[in-house]
């Protein structure tokens, strides 16, 4: 399908990079009672080289969700290694960071304290950890808004400041669940350029899940296209398209056209 | 224009409605004279034997000057008995909220024993404590367990494991995460288990002391009865309810100044 991708530009950055993520056969059951198993994720294998955008397109359903709980180390893979920097994932750190689907603030902390709350084991001195809350409520322009509670800001502001809260912590690999899903569409279009110009500065390999196609063609590197029942993936797509992409673009637009054929 | 309640303006005053028309009713009805005074006393005569018990001189009339001592020997009951039900219904509560295998085996014999009223344990408590400090602080601590535990436990079971999993993804491990995490989040529920447990330590601290001991609130009224001051009695179930509900406020003011997740909850 390359023969549809119109190389304007490569993007030298990621390609040179090492692999650091690894994934190999991964396998998930659900036995859910009655019905009996139900087989989630079949055979998933893939590997994330550093900086890099991956973005994981499927249909409600297919274990997108699941994917990035198995990558997170909340539930532990029926089969299948998932590895990073050669060590295996066996249980949830602040090297992979997750910004969730639904909202998943501290509801009786601050904005500020929210985003501080992974800096309180560190060992660094507490003048530095202010400096850094500044600094990263400034990067995601919240500085104005730090003394506000969760139910007192939007809902855009809120997947803010969990994009804030975990990037203070310098995650190797950050794990994005349609993370905008639940935004109007200006909103979104504004998170998803506050994305992509934290993502330049920072450099996170970010896996960025979500059933948007736009959305998709608009972000990545790379797409993992997702097939159903059982989920695996059907399709590793690289986008060679320059940045910044313009949607209104006639090459991202029959790239968006032929992806959207594939689903 | 919003619409406006016609009682916004004495949001402060409306909790007094009802009791200032009652007083108003009382007073009414001693006033006209259909209930004989050695059944309801008139509220002038309460407001005295109040002044008296409270401020009197010890010794210068019966009751006179007893309320501070009366006062203290309720409160440390009250306080002892609510604290072992804290100490014991509070992480017994958050465990079998968290772990199924505590709950399956806890729940039911738990909610068998909190069916039981109260009373009943009377006469055991009775047995095996005596009558006084022990036998009270055991019926107070054993009646405020349950909502404290119960409320708890669900407080616990309903914190969303998304919020576990955000601390545990941000680095937060079992102990730090149970006080980071799953104290402030079920802090609610909490909340409203300790808030019930106290106000019912003082159904069951009078309970304790109807039983013939020899001071506190409890022990005023069954006193008063036995020599028929029935002012006194008037006079205890105010003063009962009315330290009941201070000490409600107050212990909502201690939980909000202590936790900023019982702060910024409703
Ligand atoms: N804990 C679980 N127990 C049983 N079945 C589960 C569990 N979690 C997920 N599933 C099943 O796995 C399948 C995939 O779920 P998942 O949440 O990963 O989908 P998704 O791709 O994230 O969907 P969406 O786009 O709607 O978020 C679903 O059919 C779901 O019913
Ligand atoms: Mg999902």
């Amino acid at each position: 399908m390359s023969r549809y991708l119109q190389v304007v530009q490569k993007n030298p950055s990621t390609v040179e990079q090492p692999y650091i993520l690894d994934v190999e056969h991964v396998q998930k059951k659900f036995g859910n009672g009655d019905i009996g198993e139900k087989l989630v994720l079949a055979d998933i294998g893939f590997s994330a080289r550093r900086g890099e955008l991956i973005c994981i397109l499927g249909r409600s359903g297919c274990g997108k969700t699941t994917l990035l709980n198995l990558l997170a180390g909340f539930i532990a893979p029926d089969q299948g290694t998932i590895r990073l920097h050669d060590q295996p994932v066996s249980k949830p750190g602040p090297d992979r960071c997750v910004v969730f689907q639904d909202d998943a603030l501290f509801p009786w902390l601050t904005v500020r304290e929210n985003i501080a709350f992974g800096l309180k084991g560190q060992r660094i001195s507490s003048a530095q950890k202010e400096e850094e809350i500044d600094r990263f409520l400034k990067l995601v322009g919240l500085s104005e808004f730090a003394a506000y509670l969760p139910s007192e800001i939007s809902g855009g502001m809120k997947q803010r400041v969990a994009l804030a809260r975990v990037l203070i912590l310098k995650p190797q690999v950050l794990l994005m669940d349609e993370p905008f899903a639940a935004l109007d569409a200006q909103t979104r279009e504004e998170m998803q350029n506050l994305v992509l110009e934290l993502w330049q500065q920072l450099a996170h390999t970010i896996l960025f899940v979500t059933h948007d196609v736009t959305e998709a063609v608009l972000l990545a590197d790379r797409i993992l296209l997702f097939d159903k029942d059982p989920g695996r993936i059907k399709e590793d797509i690289r986008l060679e398209l320059s940045r910044p992409r313009e949607k209104e673009d006639q090459n991202f637009l029959s790239l968006c056209r032929v992806i959207r054929a594939q689903i | 224009m919003p619409v406006r309640s016609p009682f916004s303006e004495g949001q402060i005053l409306l909790p007094w409605l009802l009791p200032a028309g009652f007083l108003l009713a009382w007073l009414f009805i001693s006033f006209i004279g259909v209930i004989p005074a050695y059944l309801l006393p008139s509220p002038g005569e309460v407001l005295k034997a109040a002044t008296s018990y409270i401020f009197g001189e010890p010794g210068s009339a019966p009751y006179a000057g007893r309320f501070y001592a009366d006062f203290c020997a309720s409160g440390l009951r009250v306080l002892s008995g609510f604290s072992l039900a804290v100490l014991i219904g509070l992480p017994l509560g958050m465990l079998s909220g968290r772990v199924p295998f505590l709950q399956r085996m806890l729940g039911t014999s738990i909610n068998g024993l909190r069916a039981v009223p109260g009373i009943c344990w009377l006469p055991l408590a009775l047995v095996w404590f005596g009558i006084g400090l022990k036998t009270t602080v055991f019926l107070v601590a054993l009646a405020a367990f349950f909502p404290i535990y119960l409320n708890t436990e669900a407080g616990a079971r309903q914190v969303s494991p998304l919020l576990l999993q955000a601390g545990a993804m941000m680095g937060v491990r079992r102990l730090r995460g149970t006080f980071a995490v799953l104290l402030p989040a079920a802090m609610p529920h909490i909340m409203t288990g300790l808030r019930l447990g106290l106000g019912i330590s003082w159904a069951y601290l009078v309970l304790g002391e109807l039983t013939g001991v020899p001071n506190g609130l409890g022990a005023v009224i069954m006193d008063a009865r036995m020599l028929g001051r029935i002012d006194i009695i008037v006079v205890g179930i105010i003063l009962i309810a009315l330290i009941g509900r201070l000490s409600d406020t107050g212990l909502h003011w201690l939980l909000r100044t202590c936790f900023r997740s019982a702060r910024r909850s409703a």
